[in-house]
């Protein structure tokens, strides 16, 4: 993947933009209305396959969407390549992590039987 | 009248500085280039550009109490004062009220803003559907002031690298001329991270732009034009 796409940067953050307002609608939602008002209903929710799938969706959407958001910031302000790429490259990092952390917490769930 | 000038020899000043002017504006003075012209004979070391008069050369662009805009067409009934002028912002200053603008016609130039046409002529001139002539209303008209690029926050961050909102009006009005066989190139031209995408819609350029352009809304129109062009 190009770092510094153009075109496919833009539909990328409007589409990840599209999903997570569709899936955080969807999530309030669900919250806000029955079973899963409690923490038992919530915990149940998250742990099913289609709650831990659209959680991963989310996860995803987000990082990618954060991705493109921060380094649109760095490309502006930040010129100095010495101190641009290594900050591009711990704000991947930083995202591909907590992308990575909720993919392991879901597996981890499913793997234990929860 | 109060009027407070940014002034700047870079001959004999270390840095720039305000000058405060007051001058009486008389029977026929209607516009803030007609006190300029009269602040001229008061003073003759201040410089600035200016040449129509009549908002369609776009050289007596500056910055009008914290906004571009023609001091030709600028009215002086309801001016704050003291009015404060300087130079377009985000713009090397030469002098005065004079800017640099090379950086400007280098990105102007890049789009190349004339015609391609490689099929062989008609005999007389090539025809366009008076649909298809109605696409470039709103974008032939730009006179090239620069008040748009000039009160863009994103070409002041990447003035080298981003187009600007005049270059990029100036190359939709190629893209959208049914004449025009090169799109796929201007398009293509275009698809980068900085030349077209540093745009962040913060639409100064369509607040500013002294002729009612929008150059926001042409910007829009090339990237759902790459988007189709891509699909």
């Amino acid at each position: 993947m190009r770092l510094f796409l153009g075109q496919r940067a833009w539909v990328l953050q409007r589409v990840t933009a599209l999903v997570l307002l569709i899936l955080l609608a969807l999530g309030a939602a669900t919250l806000l209305t029955g079973p899963s008002r409690s923490y038992e209903g919530w915990h149940a929710l998250a742990t099913s396959t289609h709650g831990a799938v659209l959680i991963v969706v989310f996860f995803a959407a987000l990082c990618l969407h954060g991705w493109i958001g921060v380094r649109d910031i760095v490309l502006d302000y930040i010129h100095a390549p010495a101190l641009r790429l290594p900050l591009l490259a711990l704000i991947a990092v930083i995202l591909f992590a907590i992308f990575i952390r909720v993919v392991l917490t879901m597996a981890a769930h499913f793997a234990g039987g929860a | 009248m109060r009027v407070s000038i940014y002034r700047f020899n870079p001959e004999t000043d270390a840095k720039p500085r305000m000058q405060d002017y007051d001058v009486a504006p008389e029977a026929g003075d209607k516009k803030l280039l007609d006190v300029l012209m009269r602040l001229k004979t008061m003073d003759d070391s201040l410089s600035f550009r200016r040449s129509c008069r009549e908002g369609v050369c776009g050289s007596d662009a500056m910055n009008i109490n914290g906004r571009n805009g023609l001091a030709c067409l600028t009215s002086l009934p309801g001016l704050k004062e003291p009015v404060v002028l300087r130079p377009l912002p985000g713009f090397p200053v030469i002098r005065d009220l004079i800017v640099d603008m090379t950086q400007f016609f280098a990105h102007y130039h890049s789009i190349k803003p004339y015609l391609i046409n490689n099929e062989v002529p008609p005999e007389r001139e090539r025809l366009q559907s008076p649909a298809e002539r109605e696409k470039l209303n709103g974008l032939y008209e730009c006179i090239l002031c620069a008040c748009c690029s000039a009160f863009c926050p994103s070409f002041w961050w990447n003035p080298d690298k981003f187009i600007g909102p005049a270059g990029l009006l100036q190359a939709y009005r190629f893209i959208a001329d049914s004449r025009d066989t090169a799109t796929a190139a201007r398009l293509a031209y275009l698809d980068d991270v900085y030349r077209l995408y540093r745009c962040r819609t913060i639409m100064n350029c369509t607040e500013v732009c002294p002729k009612g352009l929008s150059p926001s809304h042409a910007i829009e129109r090339i990237r759902l034009a790459l988007v189709r062009e891509s699909s």
